[in-house]
């Protein structure tokens, strides 16, 4: 059987997950592959949440926050970039291939763009095969 | 501790969860993860029985705590809250697995979307392990209230308000109030006077106790929230601050600059006109071409910038009827002039509107179809001694052939378009843009005039093209609603706000930087950081920075988050 990855993807409540939804009431189809959890602001996305995912099985994180300017709390998305380079980073040293974890900014009103980043996340994730953090902290545990 | 007692709720929402998703499957599987007392499946969780279904469930099986796999929590997570309450339930101990909007209407793939649905709900029955209740906060309302915008919505929505009794802030951009109206002779369907409509209500408001109405003014930022929102504005040399309960956002529209569209020649032909000049034309009674002299034959041109993919792929609403009301007016003024509709689709729909069509065609008014799918209509100056200035060169689409429509002065039809400073207004106000720029209203069904932020409402073509009576309704709905949060005096705000734990706080003030609100202060006496639960809105940012995990941003905390992703990947119910 083909390799279906497993992403989870962290989306803010006001512009990406409107934005995810539009996508749904526009009927548009995009791969299966990604899990959401909804958080109020793309900065509440502690890193811990992106590490918790790999740890768990994740084979991708993908983040989305409201535009640049366009944040429902003003800066939260900034503060969600920064953090964004630091773990693109860090996640190396962990043996994670950095292509596993994107981030990107999507607004209430890109449903299509949802759709497509989720497509296009999917392949990526799939061509990068199973992400093996999981089976190797089973060592430690 | 308490035993935890989970209810899961599967719903199918008719075909439309049920068709992709194996909502039994799924109801079967779910009511084996641990702690989950019953997991059941239905065909409408948000209806009457689907409720009192949870309700009785509540009481029966003594749950504590309910998950909804349904549609959008961005829908229904407030209706299944109050169920919640109704059963005497802390409104939070609920999560909802949004299984319809990012499941079986995005997936053709009933295996994949119904594994998906799996995991999402997993997630959410681990989630709601963690919750904990949270104490309601309310909120008293100032019954004062912002209208920005002075046109015909903005004026009919400050005279509702003003009229029971309650302060309106009136602001309008312009330099006088009535916005697009003022500037329109006639409306249709039944050719009253605009300034019918218009001058009494400006009239009112100018002379109204309650309403104070600030002119050339812009609103740059509204800070608060809902019941306390305030505002400083400029208004000529003097500054103001303004403080205010709600907010109504009528800020019009902007129209489509016809110029874009280069085979019109607008600009470049003297007598290519936009529907706004001739209006103004019709209005000083002098209908007349560039050179001063009457045009002998007028063509009107539909779909200006609407209906077409390249600018607007939506209908502007009131143009064709618009055109029409204009063929009516030049019939009457230029009697003897040749009339020309050049229109893609007739969209005559609204009370007496199609019957105003009907009439309308019987005035000697030659209507001629082009295909929007294919070229636009091409207007060209017509040679020296044609008898006419200008030829519009099309495929009319009912006779199959080319044709070329003579004309002295052709009249461009042009959509409506979102306001040029909407941006900016919805950056004042906290509110969201759809793809044309319109503002997006919390329902388009349920809730059209609310917006996703409370206390905000949207009313008129800032919300999308519309004629007056459908701004005037949105107006006064709007006006409606915030009456009725002035009628109750208070308002539940949400208590999803941070929180410090003082034993566990090390004072190093990350969260103080990071807070887009200055909503934490620092207690140099216990050496702990302090959230004001009034400014902070919940966004969690401190949560995710503090080193400690002092800070936690309730109904958002790390081990509700981090249980939920657990819960995504676990495995346990296969094993029972």
């Amino acid at each position: 059987m083909e390799f279906e990855p497993k992403i989870v993807s962290f989306l803010c409540n006001w512009c990406s997950y409107t934005g995810a939804d539009l996508a749904g009431t526009s009927r548009m189809k995009y791969a299966s592959n990604i899990r959401v959890i909804r958080v109020m602001c793309s900065g509440r996305v502690d890193p811990t949440f992106v590490l918790k995912s790999f740890r768990e099985g994740a084979d991708g994180v993908l983040i989305c926050g409201c535009h640049p300017g366009d944040c429902h709390y003003h800066e939260g998305n900034y503060k969600c970039l920064r953090r964004y380079h630091f773990l693109k980073k860090y996640i190396v040293q962990m043996g994670i291939n950095p292509d596993r974890l994107k981030l990107a900014w999507i607004s209430a009103s890109e449903g299509r763009e949802f759709a497509k980043l989720a497509d296009e996340m999917a392949e990526t994730v799939r061509n990068l095969g199973p992400c093996n953090v999981k089976d190797e902290m089973e060592i430690f545990d | 501790m308490e035993e935890k007692r989970i209810g899961v709720y599967v719903c199918w929402c008719g075909t439309n969860i049920a068709k992709m998703v194996d909502v039994e499957a799924v109801a079967a599987k779910i009511a084996k993860l641990p702690n989950v007392v019953i997991a059941k499946d239905y065909k409408y969780m948000c209806s009457d029985p689907g409720q009192e279904m949870i309700v009785k469930d509540i009481k029966e099986h003594k749950l504590n705590r309910v998950v909804v796999s349904a549609c959008s929590p961005r829908i229904h997570e407030l209706t299944f809250r109050k169920a919640l309450e109704n059963a005497g339930l802390n409104q939070y101990m609920f999560e909802m697995a949004n299984i319809r909007e990012q499941v079986s209407w995005v997936h053709d793939n009933r295996e994949e979307a119904t594994a998906k649905a799996l995991d999402l709900i997993k997630g959410a029955v681990n989630r709601v392990n963690f919750h904990e209740a949270l104490d309601k906060r309310s909120v008293d309302i100032n019954p004062a209230t912002l209208v920005m915008g002075g046109g015909v919505t903005g004026l009919s929505a400050a005279l509702e308000l003003a009229d029971a009794g309650n302060k309106v802030y009136l602001v309008e951009k312009a330099e006088k109030l009535g916005g697009h109206v003022a500037n329109i002779d006639l409306t249709f369907p039944l050719l009253n006077s605009a300034a019918e409509v218009l001058d009494p209500l400006i009239y009112k408001v100018n002379n109204h106790p309650e309403v104070e109405v600030f002119l050339n003014t812009t609103i740059d930022e509204v800070f608060g929230y809902i019941g306390n929102f305030e505002s400083k504005i400029k208004s000529g040399d003097k500054e103001y601050e303004l403080k205010f309960g709600n907010v109504i956002v009528a800020t019009g529209l902007t129209p489509f600059d016809p110029g874009k569209i280069s085979s019109y020649n607008y600009e470049k032909l003297p007598d290519v006109i936009t529907s706004l000049e001739l209006e103004k034309m019709l209005k000083e009674g002098n209908v007349v071409k560039k050179d001063g002299t009457e045009p002998k034959k007028v063509a009107i041109i539909h779909c200006v910038g609407s209906r077409n993919a390249d600018y607007h792929e939506y209908c502007s609403r009131v143009c064709c009827l618009s055109a029409l009301k204009f063929s009516n007016q030049l019939r009457s003024a230029l009697p003897e002039a040749n009339l020309f509709q050049i229109y893609a689709d007739m969209r005559a729909f609204g009370k007496g509107c199609e019957e105003f069509y009907a009439s309308t065609s019987k005035k000697d008014v030659m209507f001629l179809m082009y295909d929007q799918q294919g070229d636009l209509p091409k207007i060209n100056k017509a040679e020296n001694g044609a008898g006419y200035e200008m030829g519009i060169e099309f495929y009319e689409k009912l006779s199959g052939e080319d044709i070329i429509v003579p004309a002295d002065m052709v009249v461009l039809m042009v959509a409506m378009e979102a306001h040029e400073d909407a941006k900016e207004v919805a950056h004042a106000v906290g509110i969201s843009l759809c793809g044309n720029e319109f503002y997006i209203e919390r329902h388009p069904k349920l809730d059209p005039v609310a917006t996703t932020t409370d206390g905000v409402y949207i009313a008129g073509t800032c919300q999308g093209p519309k004629d007056i009576p459908d701004s005037v309704s949105q107006a006064k709905a709007a006006a409606a609603r915030i009456l009725a949060s002035i009628a109750r005096g208070t308002v539940e705000v949400e208590v999803t706000t941070a929180v410090v734990n003082e034993d566990v706080c090390c004072g190093c003030q990350t969260c103080i930087k990071v807070c887009p609100y200055t909503a934490i202060s620092f207690d140099e006496e216990k050496n702990v950081s302090v959230v004001n639960e009034i400014l902070c809105k919940g966004c969690g940012t401190c949560g995710s920075a503090c080193p400690t995990g002092a800070i936690r941003a309730r109904h958002f905390t790390d081990e509700q988050i981090l249980s939920q992703i657990e819960g995504l990947f676990s495995k346990e119910m296969q094993e029972v």
